[in-house]
């Protein structure tokens, strides 16, 4: 029998795939045999810390959590934390460090959704995974690519259609006025909305204005003149409040529904308003299963008040937002899980890809698919005044779906 | 659109466009009263009028001081702080270049310290609602509806503005600052001292922007980010001339006015052009602005 070099070449191939599974496997960035290395990065100060400072916290006390039980497959969880300040050159940077300088195993950050785009090419390009925190940073996952999840609170295309769909069902709307933003995540929240509007068979009146906006009496003659049965607000938390205090102040006394974008501070909202008066017909619509620390949820701020003594005893805390990093962080936990003793980004990747679980946490489930990059779709109502928030009943979501 | 709406929508975005306007032309009297006197557009000067702004709701609402002191505590903290900065910093960038473009530098770099300021405070982080001085009941002005604290808002702004005239026109400082802008030179040698005019000048800027601020800060919510609001008071002084004070005034009612009309007949998308749009137009009719001289051409 005559041995060529190319039988031995190949013989050593074979051996150097088949025989080193575990070692391939531990040459994956970001994993030991005692650790597997998450990179976290959100606004952990500046003008937008309240999107996403708590929700990484909720995020790490969930990790801390798995740890305590033993972590995934003998592995504890290492996090790194860097802070991208919701700007989208210092979420790069951060992305960028914890890559290449931390040597992650897997990614898990992003509050803001135009921030956490710009991270996308550079993401895909490295063949990192990134499992996105709360942004719902549709320009990411739409088009799907293998390596970026997100939208755990809510996808923008479902968060106008889901406005629609309270409105028309539950207020009974047939005519809509609806405010958005004149940017590209305007353009996907009313994509959703004529989607569900049509759908309903509602008509819609809509304005859309800059984020900077400083006097709305324009765009909010032009919607009452439209003689709506009910006012959308889709912005973020100023251009919401000026809204709703110019509604006020000209009389208008039809529902005001306002998005999940604009609720970060309920209570700095109302004086906003300029107070109750305000908010006499007033709704906002929020991605959890429950009323903020209401009894299908209350276990995730006890968790936060007994991980963080210090940050639940200050005024404002914790962030409204803080539980959406819980469904996030469960899903990463649970394709690791799936990945099994030795795994890879590729085989986290496909696990990810098939996720589909109730977190208890949010309004829906998180569910991915072949082409399905969102997590969430689902929301509930709220009908606020001011003090009291009262539940309405059902879940909302939209019908909007990715034509590719 | 029915005849009724349109006149509705003229009415309401006249009487809308003069209130805001109006807080716009203070804010491009404070530039050009800067650019006057030293040729050097003040870009911090946005930033002047948010921490003027934050100064006061920090008095009125964390330490709970009253009105008829937290008011002139901010003028005076805004008088004394652009002062300062004229005298310690821009005198000694003067000095070390003479180079106005390094002046226009040594203003940015002031709005970037007190948008960090502000930030550090962290009174920044959210938008917060400025308490109205005025009550904000309703006021119907023919089919318009505004505010009493829209009412008063523009009556102080027409007050500050007869206040500014008066100065130059009758007070001997006054008519020291218009010399200064005149003719430096002349002027120091009829006995101004340029130093005292130039500080003079800053902090009377800084005084009408805290009162913009004042006047404005309780309709459009404070974030760091609210000193942007200067590039409308730009447009404002550009569409009047930039040398000009009543070219200022006229230019601020012009922008508030076009911003309103544009959202309400055109497009809401469009309020953000619209002074850009005005600026193009007034320039190509008028390039030296409306109540600015004649254009005049150098020979080199």
């Amino acid at each position: 029998m005559t041995v060529t070099k190319s039988t031995v070449l190949a013989a050593g191939l074979a051996a150097a795939l088949l025989g080193t599974g575990p070692a391939a496997a531990q040459q994956e960035p970001g994993l030991t045999p005692t650790s597997i290395k998450i990179g976290m990065f959100a606004p952990l100060s500046g003008a937008n810390m309240a999107y996403g400072f708590d929700v990484a916290n909720a995020a790490k006390m969930y990790y801390d959590k798995i740890n305590k039980e033993g972590g995934i497959h003998g592995r504890k969880i290492e996090v790194v934390l860097e802070d991208d300040r919701c700007n989208a050159n210092d979420l790069v940077a951060a992305v960028k460090k914890l890559v290449e300088q931390d040597q992650v195993f897997i990614l898990n950050g992003g509050s803001c959704s135009a921030a956490v785009v710009a991270a996308k090419e550079y993401v895909v390009r490295n063949k990192v995974p990134l499992v996105m925190l709360n942004a719902s940073g549709d320009g990411a996952l739409y088009p799907p690519t293998d390596y970026i999840f997100g939208a755990f609170s809510i996808s923008q295309y479902a968060v106008g259609g889901a406005m629609i769909d309270f409105a028309a069902k539950t207020l009974g709307a047939k005519k809509i006025a609806y405010v958005n933003h004149d940017d590209a995540y305007g353009a996907w929240n009313l994509e959703g909305a004529k989607a569900d509007a049509e759908a309903s068979k509602v008509d819609l009146a809509v304005e859309s204005v800059n984020p900077t906006i400083n006097d709305v009496t324009a765009p909010f003659l032009k919607l009452r003149a439209a003689n709506p049965d009910a006012l959308l607000i889709v912005t973020y938390a100023r251009p919401a409040a000026l809204m709703i205090k110019k509604a006020a102040e000209m009389g208008f006394n039809k529902p005001i529904i306002l998005s999940v974008t604009g609720t970060a501070n309920l209570s700095q909202l109302m004086q906003n308003v300029g107070g109750p008066d305000a908010l006499k017909n007033f709704y906002f619509q929020d991605v959890l299963a429950d009323l903020p620390g209401g009894p299908k949820i209350k276990w995730v701020y006890d968790m936060y008040k007994q991980s963080y003594p210090d940050l639940a005893a200050k005024p404002d805390h914790p962030q409204a937002y803080m539980p959406y990093g819980i469904p996030s962080a469960m899903s990463i936990v649970k394709a690791l899980q799936a990945a099994g003793p030795n795994p890879t980004r590729e085989k986290v990747l496909d696990a990810m890809k098939t996720l589909n679980f109730d977190s208890g946490v949010m309004a829906g489930p998180v569910v991915f698919g072949p082409s399905e990059r969102a997590a969430n779709k689902a929301t509930i109502f709220i009908k606020f005044d001011g003090t009291n928030q009262t539940l309405q009943p059902g879940v909302y979501s939209s019908r909007w779906k990715f034509k590719g | 659109m029915d005849k009724d709406l349109i006149l509705l929508f003229l009415q309401q975005g006249i009487v809308s466009g003069m209130v805001v306007g109006s807080v716009y032309a203070l804010l491009a009297l404070s530039i050009v009263m800067i650019f006057k006197t030293s040729e050097v557009p003040n870009f911090a000067q946005g930033e002047i009028f948010m921490a003027a702004g934050y100064c006061a709701l920090f008095l009125l609402v964390f330490q709970a001081t009253p009105v008829w002191l937290a008011v002139p505590l901010t003028l005076v903290v805004a008088f004394a702080g652009a002062a300062l900065f004229r005298r310690v910093v821009l005198t000694q960038v003067s000095r070390a270049s003479g180079s106005p473009v390094n002046l226009v530098i040594a203003t940015l770099g002031l709005s970037y310290v007190l948008k960090g300021l502000v930030r550090r405070t962290g009174f920044g982080d959210t938008p917060r609602s400025f308490p109205a001085l005025v009550s904000t009941d309703g006021v119907m002005i023919g089919q318009a509806s505004i505010t009493r604290l829209d009412v008063a808002i523009f009556l102080t702004a027409l007050a500050v503005m007869a206040f500014l005239f008066c100065l130059f026109a009758y007070t001997k400082v006054g008519r020291a600052m218009r010399a200064v802008g005149m003719n430096p030179k002349a002027a120091r040698l009829m006995g101004v001292d340029l130093q005292r005019i130039h500080m003079l000048v800053w902090g009377l800027s800084a005084v009408v922007s805290a009162i913009a601020a004042l006047l404005i800060s309780p309709k459009i919510l404070m974030t760091a980010e609210m000193g942007g609001i200067v590039t409308m008071a730009f447009a404002a002084a550009i569409v009047g001339g930039f040398t000009s004070l009543p070219g200022a005034v006229v230019g601020g009612f012009v922008i508030g006015i076009a911003e309103n009309l544009v959202g309400l007949f055109i497009s809401s998308r469009a309020i953000v052009v619209a002074p850009f749009v005005a600026i193009m137009l007034v320039l190509i009719v008028r390039p030296q602005g409306l109540f600015g001289g004649r254009v005049a051409i150098k020979k080199v």
